[in-house]
């Protein structure tokens, strides 16, 4: 089973606590102190959106950082793992600027993402 | 000496597996240096154009049946490498490729090809080459007819990956797949490893893939966005990771490949009653809720 990337043994089944997921990424060795921004550019049908965000006391913020940081080779967010940020940002966080982001990211659109 | 894995890849008729397959396949190869054999198990012997660079490669069936039995085929005549970075003959990973063919449409039975070829591939050592990885069946269509589940009723397939998207046939056939797979599971040994959705791009696709995957006991490994970048490789014959190594759907096949190559999710799969498939599809608004006394009403009444 993988979530963000990390891989969790079969024995843990299909549903994984979310948890363990944040577990994974607080052990990832990434210096999520070290990004105070990410930026994102969302592209659909042509029309482009640029997007920042800050929330650093957030989930959404540790799981981008990751990304960024650990997961990606490019640019490019890959879908699975967008939509399973914002699966779980949607159940670990409660404001409302992460949960407009979370809507954003349910979207067909393709995403690029940096840390600034 | 790391263990022969034996994966296949199911799926509705037209869903993509074999783009998939090939992609994926390709980045198992290219990126992870993965040595695989492929066998195509489709009349139609498209499972290995795109790492051939050719149009069809002659078929096991085709082959057998120009030299008059399968025993005067060598393996050599029907065993192909990969061509350009796939080639045995490049760094990295290298890929097999063979077709079994199949009659031609409307005349006999298209899974004879298919057990014809195993048991030839089998004969001849094919699964024997040194540093073999992984042998990946690409199979034809729904589970309807025991021939085409030949890989998985024999134990050939330990692990299926089920291609779909967020439409309704295609969840109908994972379904159906996973009930073919849970009648040989005991037999055979056979195991879910898990869904590859081959998007459509439709409203809520991926919570749907998931939510289908959940109840078979699986996972959603992968969620393959459509770019119109795999239709330009196709036309050249090439797999994206070939054609344009650097681009975003690159990225996408290359995870769902670090992903294959890591799983160790092998479940018996737990299919739902058609009754429960169908309110899972109504919850996502792919079919609706029709009043029971409406039903086989004319619209026009």
């Amino acid at each position: 089973m993988f979530i963000l990337g990390f891989h969790f043994p079969a024995d843990m089944g299909n549903n994984v606590p979310d948890e363990k997921v944040v577990e994974k990424l607080d052990n990832s060795g990434v210096d999520f102190d070290s990004v105070n921004e990410i930026k994102m550019v969302s592209e659909s049908h042509g029309v482009k959106e640029e997007l920042s965000y800050t929330k650093k006391d957030t989930f959404m913020f540790k799981a981008l950082v990751h990304y960024v940081k650990a997961v990606a080779s490019t640019d490019y967010m890959i879908y699975t793992n967008r939509y399973q940020i914002s699966e779980l940002a949607k159940r670990l966080d409660s404001d409302d600027e992460t949960m407009a982001l979370c809507k954003k990211f349910d979207s067909m659109a393709q995403f690029k993402i940096v840390a600034a | 000496m790391a263990q022969l894995r034996q994966i296949a890849f199911y799926g509705k008729g037209g869903i993509g597996k074999s783009t998939t397959s090939q992609n994926t396949l390709a980045s198992m190869a290219h990126y992870f240096d993965k040595n695989i054999l492929i066998v195509g198990c489709d009349p139609k012997a498209d499972s290995t154009r795109l790492i051939l660079h050719e149009k069809a490669q002659n078929t096991i069936l085709q082959l057998a049946a120009e030299m008059g039995t399968v025993e005067d085929l060598e393996l050599e005549d029907a065993c192909k490498p990969g061509a350009g970075i796939f080639s045995p003959d490049t760094s990295g990973g290298w890929i097999n490729c063979t077709e079994s063919g199949g009659p031609e449409p409307g005349v006999g039975c298209a899974g004879r090809g298919v057990i014809t070829a195993i048991n030839f591939l089998e004969e001849e050592g094919a699964y024997e080459e040194e540093g073999l990885d992984f042998v990946s069946y690409d199979v034809l269509g729904d589970v309807v007819c025991g021939g085409f589940a030949m890989p998985i009723r024999e134990g050939k397939a330990q692990e299926i990956y089920i291609v779909m998207s967020g439409e309704m046939m295609a969840m109908y056939a994972a379904n159906n797949i996973s009930k073919g797979i849970l009648k040989y599971a005991n037999t055979g040994g056979v195991r879910l490893a898990g869904l590859i959705c081959n998007a459509r791009m439709t409203d809520r696709e991926y919570d749907l893939a998931w939510a289908l995957a959940r109840e078979l006991g699986t996972q959603m490994i992968h969620f393959v966005p459509r770019n119109n970048i795999v239709q330009h490789a196709e036309l050249r014959r090439m797999t994206v990771v070939e054609y344009s190594p650097s681009s975003d759907q690159a990225q996408e096949y290359k995870e769902l490949a670090r992903k294959i190559i890591a799983n160790d999710m092998k479940i018996i799969p737990t299919p739902l009653e058609m009754d429960d498939l169908e309110d899972l599809l109504m919850e996502f608004g792919l079919e609706e809720e029709v009043l029971e006394e409406e039903i086989g009403k004319s619209a026009e009444l």
